[in-house]
């Protein structure tokens, strides 16, 4: 059976039986586990507080038959607490690491997405991340699972992006006036959309203004949806309880 | 080949949360072997359960069909302006074993859960809102876990609760009874340490 120490971060847990639970982290080395934590529910002792989603570890585990590992032991490195007084940053950390579980395979590391979920967390639970540093998250998660949208030029003709531009999941980014017959299910994005996120996408710091970050969510929401295969269940939750 | 309706109550028990096929068997074999007034006592114990037990319209706590209210809600030695808003019935159980607390509840049933996709509407909130505007309650206390989802409900309910005049507190946070501080998470110590107080 082969050991491993690694640094993770809890993605997401649920209970099993009535003292267990099951837990899904991504590793910097070895990509996204899921592991079989014995006892967690009933030992507050031995995994203390460290199993909750967004909590960054040393984790020690154990391979078992199967694509699971046994959770050997768990040393908190962070748990970004701070996180948890505020709802819009508890909705924001929760969803992140919502995309990054869905976009991540089983045991394929990814350590540039590890990296940039753990730089994340640190921002929101120092204050220091806007409703603009979501869709940074976002565009650079997508990127490094390799499903970047294309705000650039055009997807279909590689030619100059001009008003009226349509975006476009299934072609992977904006298209010209020119292309738009070849995508019909297209949806219109202004050209100032499009230059606000390829500028977040080259690494620009500069917030959007609200109505560009309302659409730009909606458009990279139903460009994540259609590559996935679903739409993320904490959206919902954040258009819920009204959080952008 | 074992009859037909042994087969029939061991998948009807392993059904049941955390019982698996064996455990279900033995529980099988157990009823088997036990005196036929513990079964007629054990199937009519599990009918009066479904056919008397609901919840209460009004704190959404268990209660007798036969009354309007539970318990907890028509007692009337109990403090009207204190509300204490729990995830579920067992937490409930648990503040109650402390004997501590003599106002009203609110059950939620559940917690917000964005990874599960659980919202608002699923939970009790609209009616505990409906409950506070016909009521005196001066205090509510959030007593959800103190859990990423726990904290989640419990900011959102701030949220709603502030803005109607109504004091909101929060459980305490820190080193449990007979804790160790050598195994506390810092989580729970640096909560410690801000909720400190004089002695």
């Amino acid at each position: 059976m082969e050991r491993l120490k690694a640094e993770a971060v809890v993605l997401s847990s649920v209970d099993y039986g009535d003292t267990d639970r099951i837990v899904t982290l991504l590793t910097r080395s070895k990509g996204r586990v899921t592991a079989f934590a014995a006892g967690a529910r009933k030992s507050k002792r031995r995994f203390a507080g460290a199993l909750e989603p967004g909590t960054y570890l040393n984790v020690q585990l154990v391979e078992r038959r199967g694509d699971t590992f046994r959770l050997d032991g768990a040393d908190i490195r962070e748990t970004f607490h701070s996180l948890r007084d505020d709802l819009a940053r508890i909705s924001r950390a929760l969803y992140c690491l919502e995309l990054t579980r869905e976009l991540c395979r089983d045991h394929e590391p990814h350590p540039e997405l590890f990296d940039h979920l753990l730089r994340y967390l640190e921002l929101l639970s120092k204050a220091a991340a806007g409703p603009t540093s979501l869709i940074k998250f976002e565009l650079d998660a997508l990127e490094v699972a390799g499903f970047r949208p294309r705000f650039s030029s055009c997807t279909l003709c590689g030619g100059e992006l001009e008003a009226p531009a349509k975006f476009d999941p299934s072609a992977g980014g904006v298209s010209c006036p020119h292309c738009a017959a070849r995508v019909p299910h297209g949806l219109p994005i202004s050209l100032e959309v499009v230059q606000a996120l390829y500028a977040l996408q080259n690494g620009s710091k500069q917030p959007m203004n609200a109505s560009t970050r309302s659409r730009s969510r909606e458009l990279l929401n139903l460009f994540i949806a259609h590559h996935l295969g679903r739409r993320l269940k904490s959206v919902d939750f954040m258009s819920q309880v009204g959080l952008d | 080949m074992t009859p037909d309706a042994l087969n029939r109550l061991v998948a009807q028990l392993a059904k049941l949360p955390g019982i698996g096929e064996k455990t279900a068997q033995r529980l099988a074999f157990h009823v088997l072997r036990a005196p036929a007034e513990y079964a007629r006592g054990l199937s009519a114990a599990l009918l009066d359960v479904v056919d008397h037990v609901s919840l209460c319209p009004k704190c959404f706590s268990l209660c007798d069909k036969a009354h309007p209210q539970c318990g907890f809600c028509s007692d009337t030695r109990r403090d009207d302006k204190l509300l204490c808003v729990v995830e579920g019935i067992a937490d409930e159980l648990a503040l109650e074993r402390t004997r501590e607390f003599k106002g009203r509840y609110h059950v939620l049933h559940g917690v917000l859960s964005p990874l599960e996709g659980v919202g608002p509407d699923q939970l009790r909130i609209r009616e505990l809102l409906t409950r506070l505007q016909d009521t005196d309650v001066e205090e509510v206390i959030l007593a959800t876990n103190p859990d990423v989802e726990g904290e989640a409900t419990a900011l959102y309910l701030t949220r709603l609760l502030k803005p109607m005049g109504i004091k909101v507190t929060r459980l305490a946070q820190g080193i449990p009874m007979g804790g160790d501080l050598e195994f506390a998470d810092q989580a729970t110590l640096a909560r410690a340490l801000s909720a400190r107080r004089d002695i």
